[in-house]
């Protein structure tokens, strides 16, 4: 028995009424995509608010705001299909140190001509300096970050050891109160050798090893041999391994917090975890930069950042959305209020008394004065991968040189063979 | 032939359409991308940016000796799994293959850690193998040590982390195959069972004459689809050691995964897919080769 034919002509009707439907829905009202990473519950939710905010307000022109979240891991990934598919978002967040990656990728707008000389002023040397590639800027973000050592008053105290210079210790120092502390029966530091998050080491450890004149790339950020192997690189990281060598920190925790749950009595972290501990020792909490070698310490800052696709459907709106999120009463109180991140804005200060006392001053004082961005290198990512897989066997115990001339070479290996390409004109 | 050809033949090509269509679209297509792509430096950013480097991809990754490591990480892994984790499997089935209900709470108790999620797995059993430091020790230490044994670093010491991760994966698979030699053991015929012991063969004697020559076919099966899971590594090592210390447990598909969204190096993470696909290509056609064996 033969199938019933449908009848063709309505078959076609019905296809082109489809097609119809969604391309005039498409049209009747423009669409802003953003994309941006998870964060905590309190942080997403910050920033529907100031989404649905924006879609109200005569800003956004009557379009309709269309905001994806993304595991914070995975936004990257998510970003890289999306250009392969040519299906880049409007604007978008992304991770501060690879955006002179996307710049390279030629998958970033310019900024420049957003903000007046005033309004940039206005923002965090050290944002503008993580969104800066080539004199152009091409990224900003509504908040920074602070890498600190908190220390416990009571243990100091009962371990003999003198309260510290919120400038922090020089490496002595550091191994003077590990010993003190130790002696007194206290596991001194909690490093976070066991964190599988990468950028963990690069962006907590490079200030020790620029704090003693190290770099991990050359300025051109196209040549890590003899750079990242240095000498002086390799004094710092040996003096670095003695922390877990002599036992002052492990270098397998499981415990994500001990300094928090009182097991030990100083801790390599930062800004995120100021409130916890605030309310956890109370006046008992220090706060101190990170320990450096030189006389003079290079912190460390960046998070994530707006940036606007290169071929965005509506720059314009992007634009908006961009100077929307990034101000400070519309955007910036909100999101530091749920993540406790350092406002980018320096108007944004006087909106949280916090930032008049330690730690919070601390943060600030650092991404004002002496805070560095990661490097700016298009192979940021391939270098940061093989700086953390060589610090994790570090802490366990591999030989220094060695194991950082092994991630030199592979770092140097995937540059050169891959610079040819992105010297042909596109 | 020819005649089924005039009568049935145009008819039987468009019922097979739909099939080819969707292999052609889901299969054929991005493995000939995949091709495409591994003989171009491409970069996943920036697609549009290709340059023809031949066969340099697969020439650099051969030669390239962290690479050639993580085959064979893969492979000693996949060595230690896949017989570790059949015999056991055909253990417990036969051990769990009773008729009383009180056993049905013992099969699902081995087969439980199949169905939890991998990540949720990684982070127990990184708990279980923590190391003696800080202060902290993780209860396999603490049962070594108070067995008068030294507590050891198992995911960090070389000659060790490859080893604990397959225990790991062991404990996690051994279910799903115990339920399929459970399934063919309760699919024997039970006269034949019975007609032996009638003939005086033990409990021992059975097994070995009877229960595992029938089982020879579900037993290439389990051996080749647990060797194709145990190339598929990657959770395990990507959460529980970042495919160290010193690589020493870094995967092939950890690797690929590196290759493609980390250093956005797409090319390069299509030849070595190319070469993934050969390798376990290779196992399956061979599984298959043993299993047609025995069907002649």
């Amino acid at each position: 028995m033969r199938p019933r034919e449908l009848p063709r002509r309505s078959w076609l009707t019905g296809v082109g009424a489809l097609a119809l439907a969604c391309h005039g829905g498409a049209e009747s009202r423009r669409t802003l995509r953003i994309w941006a990473h998870q964060g905590q519950e309190a942080e997403h939710a910050a920033l529907r608010v100031i989404a649905r905010a924006f879609e109200r307000s005569g800003e956004c022109a009557g379009a309709e705001v269309e905001l994806s979240f993304f595991p914070d891991y995975h936004l990257t990934e998510r970003l890289s299909i999306a250009a392969a598919a040519g299906d880049m978002p409007d604007v978008f967040e992304l991770d501060g140190p690879l955006v002179a990656r996307f710049v390279d990728a030629e998958q970033l707008a310019p900024l420049d001509r957003l903000f007046s000389p005033s309004e940039l002023d206005d923002f965090l040397p050290s944002i503008i300096a993580q969104g800066r590639v080539d004199g152009r800027l091409y990224a900003v973000g509504a908040y920074d970050s602070a890498a600190v050592l908190y220390y416990d008053r009571a243990r100091f105290a009962a371990a003999g050891i003198e309260p510290p210079n919120p400038t922090g210790f020089v490496w002595s120092e550091l191994l003077a109160a590990c010993e003190k502390l130790a002696a007194s029966g206290v596991q001194p530091l909690a490093a976070h050798a066991g964190e599988t998050n990468d950028e963990w080491f690069t962006y907590a450890f490079s200030p020790l090893l620029w704090s003693a004149g190290g770099r991990l790339i050359d300025p051109s950020g196209t040549r890590v041999q003899g750079v990242l192997a240095s000498p002086a690189n390799v004094g710092s990281l040996r003096a670095w391994q003695e922390l877990f060598r002599r036992g002052f920190a492990s270098n397998a925790p499981v415990d994500p917090d001990p300094f928090g749950n009182g097991e030990v009595a100083m801790d390599w972290s930062g800004h995120w975890m100021a409130r916890r501990h605030q309310a956890r020792k109370g006046k008992d909490l220090g706060v101190m930069s990170l320990p450096r070698f030189g006389p003079d310490s290079a912190h460390a800052c960046g998070s994530f950042c707006w940036s606007i696709s290169a071929r965005a459907r509506h720059p314009e709106l992007a634009e908006r959305w961009l100077r929307w999120v990034t101000a400070s009463e519309t955007g910036v109180r909100a999101l530091v209020e749920a993540n406790g991140a350092v406002p980018a804005r320096r108007s944004a200060f006087a909106l949280f008394p916090a930032y008049r006392e330690l730690p919070f001053a601390l943060f600030r004082q650092q991404l004002e004065h002496g805070a560095r961005p990661r490097p700016r290198t298009p192979f940021y990512a391939t270098l940061t991968r093989e700086f953390a897989a060589a610090l994790r066997d570090i802490a366990h115990g591999a030989d220094v040189a060695s194991r950082l001339i092994e991630a030199e070479y592979h770092v140097q290996r995937e540059i050169d063979r891959r610079l040819p390409t992105r010297r042909e004109p596109g | 032939m020819s005649v089924w050809r005039r009568e049935y033949g145009r008819p039987a090509y468009w019922f097979l359409l739909p099939a080819l269509a969707l292999l052609g679209v889901f299969v054929l297509w991005p493995m000939l991308r995949s091709l495409w792509w591994s003989l171009h430096d491409v970069d996943l950013l920036a697609a549009s940016r290709q340059r023809w480097v031949g066969l340099d991809q697969y020439s650099d990754l051969l030669s390239d000796a962290r690479f050639r490591a993580v085959f064979a990480n893969t492979a000693l892994f996949a060595l230690m799994v896949v017989p570790a984790q059949t015999l056991l499997a055909l253990l417990f089935a036969l051990w769990v293959n009773r008729p009383e209900p009180a056993w049905r709470w013992l099969r699902v108790a081995f087969f439980l850690p199949t169905v939890m999620a991998m990540p949720v797995l990684a982070i127990l059993w990184t708990m279980l193998y923590q190391p003696a430091t800080g202060g902290q020790m993780g209860p396999i230490n603490a049962a070594l040590v108070a067995l008068g044994l030294e507590a050891r670093d198992w995911l960090h010491e070389p000659a060790l982390a490859l080893p604990a991760l397959a225990v790991m994966s062991i404990w996690q698979g051994v279910g799903l195959q115990m339920m399929v030699f459970l399934a063919a053991l309760q699919a024997l015929p039970r006269d034949v069972l019975e007609a032996a012991t009638l003939d005086g063969a033990g409990p021992l004697q059975r097994t070995l004459h009877i229960t595992l020559p029938a089982l020879r076919n579900t037993i290439i099966f389990v051996v080749s689809v647990t060797t194709i899971f145990a190339f598929r590594l990657f959770v395990q090592p990507y959460l529980m050691t970042r495919g160290g210390p010193a690589g020493s447990t870094r995967s092939v598909i950890q690797a690929l995964y590196e290759m493609t969204f980390v250093s956005q190096d797409l090319g390069r993470a299509s030849a070595g897919a190319m070469l993934f696909l050969l390798v376990v290509g290779g196992l399956t056609l061979l599984a298959r080769a043993l299993a047609r064996e025995e069907r002649a």
